[in-house]
């Protein structure tokens, strides 16, 4: 049996993957407001299709927020400001970064906690493996071998 | 006596770590915080869907325990839900269609009105009509607003025109029995007196 051909589709298949889901023709005059846009598309996560942003996502709402980013953007606001707009809408979710609040700050906190505390675990299982006087380990064996008598 | 703890940690750790991924198998990730659940609606002014003169604003929410119903007739699930919708509104309740389009690009306007108007007549001719009238989101800016992701979705409205409840997803028998109907009820139950005291008695916490 000749591979080859499902090599080839495997490729095809493969390669598929990188090609944006969607094209959309948004003018910009100014070549910073369209690097913002670009990056503000990767960052808002699509609300319907979660764990796609809203510049790879075919979803009606990821056309309407990209719309709306680029009219927000037109209209000179900031790219905070655009995700604090969406924020408002949608919640934290919506931006890949998640701010630091009572809830997640557990992201940062756990893994730190678990070293420490796994840290503290060997340092203190440590101490009694300390090598003893070995004399004395000796005169202690003596006294029971005498005991035994 | 020492050894105790120590055997003990990693079967706790274990347990926590059993009830956090069970409790997960139950949660629905399309759940989302609503950010308009106990605020009024934002403000808009849209056009009935079928006499596009006459124009609303939240307003018209006002005195009433309304349930607004985001839906498309591209919509499957919408088409599911609208008998047992309908079924509702000949038992009382009152339902306000915010109604947007799919293939109406506002940018690009493919379709009009008129083909628009033709084809809610005819799905709600075949399903049922539980609608007092349709609000048209032409642009989809008072979805976006509301924080909707698609359709249909539910918002319960009190008498005050405050934002009670988001539901993602159809009503069905199941939904209304457990989660909508309940508060429907009680916002039913409530007078403008006592609502107003309840919301004297929150602004002063």
């Amino acid at each position: 049996m000749n591979k080859q051909p499902i090599l080839i589709l495997l490729v095809m298949l493969l390669s598929s993957w990188a090609v944006p889901a969607v094209e959309d023709n948004f003018a910009f005059d100014d070549p910073a407001k369209r690097a913002a846009y670009l990056r503000l598309t990767e960052e808002l996560r699509c609300p319907m299709c979660q764990n796609q942003n809203i510049a790879d996502s075919d979803a009606m709402i990821a056309h309407d927020m990209r719309r709306k980013v680029y009219t927000l953007l037109q209209q000179g606001k900031s790219e905070q400001q655009v995700i604090d707009y969406m924020k408002a809408r949608y919640g934290d979710f919506v931006h890949y970064r998640p701010p630091v609040t009572l809830a997640t700050f557990w992201l940062w906190a756990l893994p730190i906690l678990f070293a420490a505390a796994a840290l503290i675990y060997v340092v203190v299982r440590r101490k009694p493996a300390m090598p003893e006087d070995m004399a004395a380990k000796l005169a202690r064996a003596e006294k029971l071998l005498e005991q035994d008598k | 006596m020492k050894k105790m703890p120590l055997v003990i940690i990693p079967l706790v750790l274990f347990a926590l770590l059993v009830v956090f991924l069970f409790q997960g198998l139950f949660s629905d990730p399309r759940a989302l915080d609503s950010q308009v659940v106990g605020k009024p609606l934002p403000h808009f002014e849209l056009p009935d869907l079928m006499q596009p003169q006459t124009i609303y604003t939240p307003e018209v929410f006002k005195g009433d325990v309304t349930i607004v119903n985001v839906w498309g007739v591209w919509c499957v699930t919408c088409a599911v839900e609208l008998p047992y919708l309908t079924q509702l509104s000949q038992q009382g309740v009152k339902f306000v269609g915010l109604y947007f389009d799919q293939d109406l690009d506002p940018d690009f306007g493919t379709k009009t009105l008129d083909r628009v108007q033709t084809e809610v007549t005819q799905m709600l001719g075949r399903y049922g009509n539980p609608y007092s009238f349709n609000i048209f989101d032409v642009y989809r800016d008072t979805s976006l607003d509301l924080g909707v992701t698609g359709a249909p979705e539910h918002f319960v409205i009190d008498k005050q025109g405050i934002v009670r409840m988001h539901h993602i997803g159809d009503i069905n028998e199941r939904v209304w029995a457990s989660k909508v109907g309940p508060l429907y009820d009680q916002l039913q139950a409530q007078t403008f007196s006592s609502l107003k005291a309840s919301q004297a008695g929150g602004e002063g916490e």
